[in-house]
């Protein structure tokens, strides 16, 4: 996906929202869009998902199932989360299957009866997010996407990021938090003054082997955080512990 | 685009803010057959039923595509294109419809001495589908989407109804042609005069289907 020359302010005689805007979107690619309050960086994801025309220059190759969360979740419809989700679903021709799945994967199964303008700020973000992967995307636009989410929630987030971007999608995301800068090969830009410049990426460090021992309850949990983390956890088990009969943490 | 034209009904239905139309539609239609319609006036009456019931159809309409918030119509938008603008016109027909077929049977029931003919049946029937759509139309042209004030919206609505009725009267051809059907019903001319009013009826719709569909460009 490319983006030429782009320009686009609202009106006519209206100082220019974005300028002269040229990105490089390829299949795989992870881009981090910052900059200030105001700058145009929702503007400038709107254009990327097709919701705006730019006024000038051209955005081609988009991929055809786009996945968009905006900022903020409309939560004030007459639908339970369920309700909702389903109706989505459908809408977007996914198995409804996927609605279980993400529901599970963001850890909302017990919002699904709820309805959408009973729910917490955190809660409605994650319906967001959740109808935006329903259709496993190709190209994901997400606004803001950790504003307001249990750390839980922000981990997976960020596999979900990073698994996209493994199968060949394309992922761009606002994101003031930085959950994403920890993910390997995320391209960073900053939105200001109506330009979209990159940002240097820090120089590559010495790399070093940790090794953590801990139960294997909650292996699980911590190697997804280091994952979101963008480290690459190895795991293995210790081979007397199936004959050992100490607690793992005895076994510490 | 179906199941994105269903999610916007149940939407609007469980809104509630299909009542506010229905409940305008009770009183213009109780009002318009209160008196009773005497024999042989029945396509009069269903031409001016049609005439009267456009505002209503607008605000109908305007209600419907005006209950889903903005950043969910941008969602509907990534997910089906610009179908998106399409299925937001079908469901607000598809409402309209069933608003024009109440405004229809109301009068079978209480209001003509007698069932009329076939022929008047379907007149009135069509003429009630034209108001339909223009009604949706002029409800789509002062939707949320292109006229953000609700205080500008429904003043545009109400006069843009008025204006219409006030230069139609001129000639068939200046404005969409509700003004002219309702002249030709009460001189005995709509049956010579209907192909007129179809090609003016089809060409107003479509200018303004056009004109939404030019707006809704760089309102998404």
């Amino acid at each position: 996906m490319r983006v030429s020359d782009l320009c686009l302010r609202y009106r006519r005689n209206d100082p220019w929202v974005l300028a002269e805007v040229a990105l490089d979107l390829p299949p795989g690619s992870v881009t981090e869009v910052v900059g200030p309050n105001g700058s145009g960086k929702s503007t400038l994801l709107r254009v990327l998902a097709g919701l705006l025309p730019p006024t000038r220059g051209t955005v081609t190759g988009r991929p055809a199932v786009v996945g968009y969360a905006p900022e903020r979740f409309p939560a004030a419809q007459p639908f339970t989360v369920a309700g909702y989700l389903r109706h989505l679903a459908a809408i977007r021709r996914a198995d409804p299957e996927a609605v279980e799945e993400w529901t599970s994967r963001l850890g909302m199964e017990h919002l699904l009866g709820q309805r959408l303008s009973d729910l917490s700020k955190g809660s409605a973000h994650k319906v967001g997010l959740a109808q935006a992967l329903l259709c496993r995307p190709g190209l994901l636009i997400l606004d803001e996407p950790f504003a307001g989410l249990d750390s839980a929630a922000r981990a997976e987030v960020a596999l979900t990021v990073d698994a996209i971007a493994a199968q060949g999608g394309i992922v761009v995301a606002s994101d003031h938090q930085g959950d994403l800068r920890a993910l390997p090969n995320v391209t960073r830009y900053e939105v200001k003054d109506a330009r979209v410049r990159p940002i240097a990426t820090e120089t590559a460090e010495p790399l070093l082997n940790l090794s953590v021992r801990l139960p294997l309850s909650r292996a699980g949990l911590l190697a997804a955080q280091l994952r979101a983390e963008g480290h690459e956890p190895l795991l293995s088990q210790d081979d007397q512990v199936g004959a050992d009969t100490r607690t793992p943490e005895a076994a510490e | 685009m179906t199941a994105l034209t269903r999610f916007r009904l149940a939407g609007y239905a469980r809104s509630h803010r299909a009542f506010q139309p229905l409940l305008l539609l009770f009183v213009v239609i109780s009002l318009l057959y209160a008196t009773g319609v005497p024999l042989g006036n029945e396509l009069t009456s269903y031409a001016d039923s049609a005439a009267i019931l456009i505002p209503v159809f607008a605000w109908a309409a305007r209600g419907l595509l005006d209950t889903e918030p903005d950043e969910q119509r941008m969602i509907a938008r990534t997910a089906v294109g610009p179908a998106e603008l399409v299925s937001g016109l079908v469901a607000a027909l598809v409402c309209n419809a069933v608003l024009a077929g109440i405004a229809v049977v109301w009068p079978l029931v209480a209001g003509f001495q007698a069932v009329p003919g076939v022929a008047t049946l379907v007149t009135g029937i069509g003429l009630h589908g034209l108001a339909v759509l223009a009604g949706t139309v002029l409800g789509a042209l002062t939707s949320r989407t292109i006229l953000p004030s609700p205080a500008i919206s429904i003043v545009v609505l109400i006069g843009g109804y008025v204006a219409m009725l006030m230069v139609g009267s001129s000639s068939v051809w200046a404005a969409f042609p509700a003004m002219s059907w309702m002249h030709a019903a009460n001189h005995g001319e709509l049956a010579a005069r209907l192909p007129v009013i179809l090609v003016s009826a089809g060409i107003w719709v479509g200018a303004g289907l056009l004109g939404y569909a030019g707006l809704r460009r760089t309102r998404p």
